[in-house]
This record gives structure tokens, C-alpha cells and sequence, in this order.
């Protein structure tokens, strides 16, 4: 019993040495065999899951349609307007010799399980090493910033939610430029719950505002939605403000996600001349 | 057949914990794995709980955020206890089991919550309110599954035949007429 409790000890310890990722071969290979009992699991589940919500939403479908129609020909003419504006774009990048590029590559991918206990969000996801998964990359769904790639083994990666109280997001209340109201967003013990700390009191930031990442925690690249603020504590010209805010991706029944193929730069300069980079060489 | 039998219910175990949560968010509540541990140091054998508790918990840990081998470390503890208890006190009755794997459970979220805490790494979760829901949830779990492990086993056959067949006790006649004498 001793001896395997110690194996148990020295295997926190060994883990606990790094507190920004959670990538360990026993991890990386467990998921890899997790995978194979998870992905058909949730795949028939969310089948099952898919058929009675559509059977459900039949009685409002009479009605959708009406306004969908609607809706359709009005996106039909905004449509015709951004094609017009899309070769007129066009025209002119030809003329100034700017290469099209998109600003990042996504990688969609499903959610096959969640963190097995329940005092850690995490997820797991399908896609791994094999499909260009590296370690730190923002995972983001439609409606806002997800969390980040913790682990990663060849067919499956682990990402930890934005609302785990260890995350800290770089964050701007508004548009970067126009604020100067920034901060840290990192997780509550609440689970639809995040909070901006940080942001010095003396600056105004309102009820409703959205909440962004500003790029520079050299984690996530700037302008992905974060959420908006719920509530805010006033703080004063010493004291910060406290500000809560609801993520803007559902981060509880979402079941698709996108992994931006994105890698920080490197450390700025400076940083690289602390004495203790220098000594890690 | 009987070691057999409860390491392919270690294994149900451990699957149904890595892919229950996703598709019901409050089977995360529940605890298979710490179950059938209990289940296992219940039967007095304390290498084989010792041995299920670590590995285990480590396979939990593997998909977890938390720490590799607090589970496992929790788990074991738990499973140790467990079989000393049992041990020393009567508890082949499922009512007496009841609180076991209750104060099991809580023992268990206790030692996980601190240990984290020990290596800076404390959980998301408020810990009252998670292990006062893990209590009420692998408590029932757990209730449902010793039945089902009872029914399956030989134990409750046994205890069956005992209860109809029970011997009588024989006791001896005086003979009346030396008692005379």
C-alpha cells in the first residue's frame, strides 16, 4: 500500500512541476485508448440526443419557417451587397499587390468527453497530433473564446475551459484601441461565471459591455469575444475594479468546436535576458 | 471468478466515468470507480481494493485536469480504510453498507480537495457544495449497484439456502427414568 501511494505522490509531483500544461505520456496514451470508447459513445448519444430535439421542435416549425423565409430574402440582398463589395475588395487588393490571406487556419472538431471528475473543466476533443494539434492552441466555438489545447496525443487533445480558476486570459472591456480598461479574465468557482481583475478603477466600464482578448498574454491572438460583463464592483483610483462576466460560448452544451492553428510568437527580447532564461541554457 | 468478475465491473466503471458526464451532465456527480472499490475492500481483500484504487484512479486522472495520481492517491487511501473497517466490524449488510460508501465518498472528495490544495492547485469547483452532490449521488449509485453485485453473486445464494435450510438445533433428551433414580 505504501508503495503505491508513493507511486501516486511522486506522480503529482511530477505533474504538479508544470502548472501550464497537463501534457504526460501516461495522459497522452490513456486518451488515445480513451478515444476509442468515447467517440462511439458520444456519437450514437448525441444521434439519439439529435432525434428527440428535432421531434421536439416540430411544434415551432410551422412558425420558423414563416420568419426563416423572411429572412432568407432579406440576407439574399445583403448578400448581393457583400458580393459587390467582395470584388470591389478584389479590384483593389489586384491593384495595391496584397496577397488574400486569412487571418487564422480552424480545424473543427467534436467533443467526444468531459473532464471525467467534476472539479475540473476540461474536454476532449477528436482531433489530435496527427491532424496538427500542438500544445497552447485557443480552441474557439461561434460565439466566443473556449479555452486552450492542454494536452495532446496523437488521435485526441484536451482542452481546459476559459473558466478554470488556473486560466488567465489578457483581456480589453471593448474594442483594443478604444479602451484602455484592461485586465485579466480567469475562472470562479462559478461555473457560468468568469472574472476580470485588474482593470484600474479610476477607468469606466459599464453593465453589457463585450469583453475581448487583447493578445498580448502571448496565449491567444487579440479580438476573440471572451463574453460580456454582468455585474461590476466599482473599485477606485487605488483599487481595481472587479467585473464578472458570462462567457459568450455555451460552454456547457456545446458540441463542436475550432482549434485555431495558431502559434504565439516568440518571447520579446527582454524577456529572453532575465537571469534565469540565461541559466536554463 | 469472483476477482474476474469485479475487474470487468472496474472496467464498466471506469468507461462509464470517462463518457457519462458528456452525455448527462450529473453523472458527473457520481463516482462508479470509488463504488466498486468499496465494493472490492467490503470483501476483505485488501491487496486487490489497493491495487483497483490506484489504477483507477490513475485511469481517471489520465482524462482529468487535475492532478495525475491525486485520484488515485484518495482512492486508495479510501480503499484502505475501507477494508480495515471492514475488518474489524460487521458490515455484510447492505443497510450498513450504505453509510460506508457515503462516508467513502466524502473521505475520498476530502483527501482529492486537499491534496490539490497542497500542490497549488486548487479546484474550480466550491467544495461543500461538490461533495455534499457526490455524497447524495454515489450513495444511490452505489446502493443500486451493491444490489445488482449481490444478486449476481453466489453470496446471497448461499445466504438464501442457509435461511431455508437452517439446521435444527438438537437438544439432548434426559432419559426421565434416571432422572428418577
Amino acid at each position: 500500500m505504501v508503495a503505491l501511494l508513493l507511486v501516486n505522490f511522486v506522480l503529482m509531483a511530477f505533474d504538479a512541476r508544470d502548472k501550464t500544461t497537463g501534457q504526460r505520456v501516461v495522459r497522452a496514451w490513456s486518451q488515445t485508448a480513451a478515444d476509442f470508447v468515447q467517440s462511439p459513445v458520444t456519437t450514437v448519444t448525441s444521434g439519439i440526443a439529435n432525434y428527440f430535439y428535432s421531434i421536439s421542435s416540430l411544434r415551432s416549425a410551422q412558425s420558423e419557417n414563416d420568419i426563416l423565409k423572411q429572412r432568407v430574402q432579406e440576407l439574399e440582398v445583403e448578400l448581393k451587397q457583400k458580393e459587390d463589395l467582395a470584388s470591389e475588395n478584389a479590384r483593389l487588393r489586384t491593384i495595391l499587390n496584397l496577397a488574400e490571406q486569412n487571418k487564422y487556419k480552424v480545424l473543427t472538431a467534436r467533443i467526444i468527453g468531459r473532464d471525467p471528475s467534476v472539479w475540473f473543466d476540461s474536454a476532449h476533443l477528436n482531433r489530435g497530433g496527427l491532424d496538427g494539434v500542438t500544445l497552447y492552441m485557443p480552441v474557439v466555438t461561434d460565439g466566443g473564446l473556449v479555452g486552450r489545447i492542454t494536452a495532446v496525443s496523437p488521435l485526441t487533445s484536451q482542452v481546459d475551459l476559459i473558466t478554470r480558476s488556473t486560466s488567465g486570459v489578457g483581456a480589453v472591456v471593448g474594442q483594443i484601441g478604444d479602451s484602455n480598461a484592461l485586465g485579466v479574465v480567469s475562472g470562479t468557482s462559478k461555473k457560468d461565471l468568469l472574472e476580470m481583475r485588474y482593470v484600474p478603477g479610476n477607468v469606466d466600464v459599464q453593465v453589457g459591455q463585450t469583453v475581448f482578448t487583447t493578445g498580448q498574454d502571448g496565449i491567444f491572438p487579440a479580438g476573440l469575444k471572451i463574453g460580456e460583463i454582468v455585474n461590476v464592483v466599482s473599485g477606485s483610483a487605488t483599487t481595481p475594479h472587479v467585473i464578472e462576466i458570462r462567457p459568450a460560448a455555451r460552454l456547457d452544451t456545446m458540441q463542436e468546436v475550432g482549434i485555431l492553428l495558431y502559434q504565439p510568437g516568440d518571447k520579446p527580447g527582454f524577456d529572453k535576458a532575465l537571469p534565469n532564461a540565461v541559466k536554463q541554457k | 471468478m469472483e476477482g474476474v468478475r469485479l475487474t470487468v465491473a472496474l472496467i464498466i466503471a471506469v468507461v462509464l466515468q470517462w463518457t457519462l458526464r458528456n452525455v448527462f451532465e450529473p453523472f458527473a456527480y457520481i463516482d462508479f470507480p470509488l463504488i466498486i472499490i468499496v465494493f472490492a475492500a467490503l470483501q476483505r481483500n485488501s491487496i486487490r481494493a489497493i491495487i483497483f484504487a490506484t489504477v483507477a484512479g490513475i485511469a481517471v486522472d489520465a482524462l482529468s485536469g487535475g492532478l495525475l495520481g491525486a485520484s488515485g492517491f484518495a482512492k486508495t487511501v479510501v480503499a484502505y480504510i475501507v477494508f480495515e473497517m471492514a475488518r474489524r466490524v460487521y458490515l455484510d449488510n447492505l443497510l450498513l453498507r450504505i453509510p460506508v460508501i457515503a462516508g467513502a465518498c466524502l473521505v475520498n472528495d476530502l483527501i482529492y480537495f486537499g491534496v490539490h490544495r497542497l500542490f497549488s492547485q486548487p479546484p474550480a469547483a466550491d467544495l461543500v457544495v461538490v461533495a455534499v452532490y457526490r455524497v447524495i449521488g454515489t450513495t444511490i449509485a452505489g446502493t443500486l449497484v451493491y444490489l445488482l453485485l449481490q444478486s449476481m453473486s453466489g453470496e446471497k445464494v448461499h445466504r438464501r439456502k442457509r435461511d431455508v435450510f437452517t439446521p435444527r438445533r438438537q437438544t439432548r433428551r434426559r432419559n426421565p427414568i434416571r432422572l428418577n433414580k
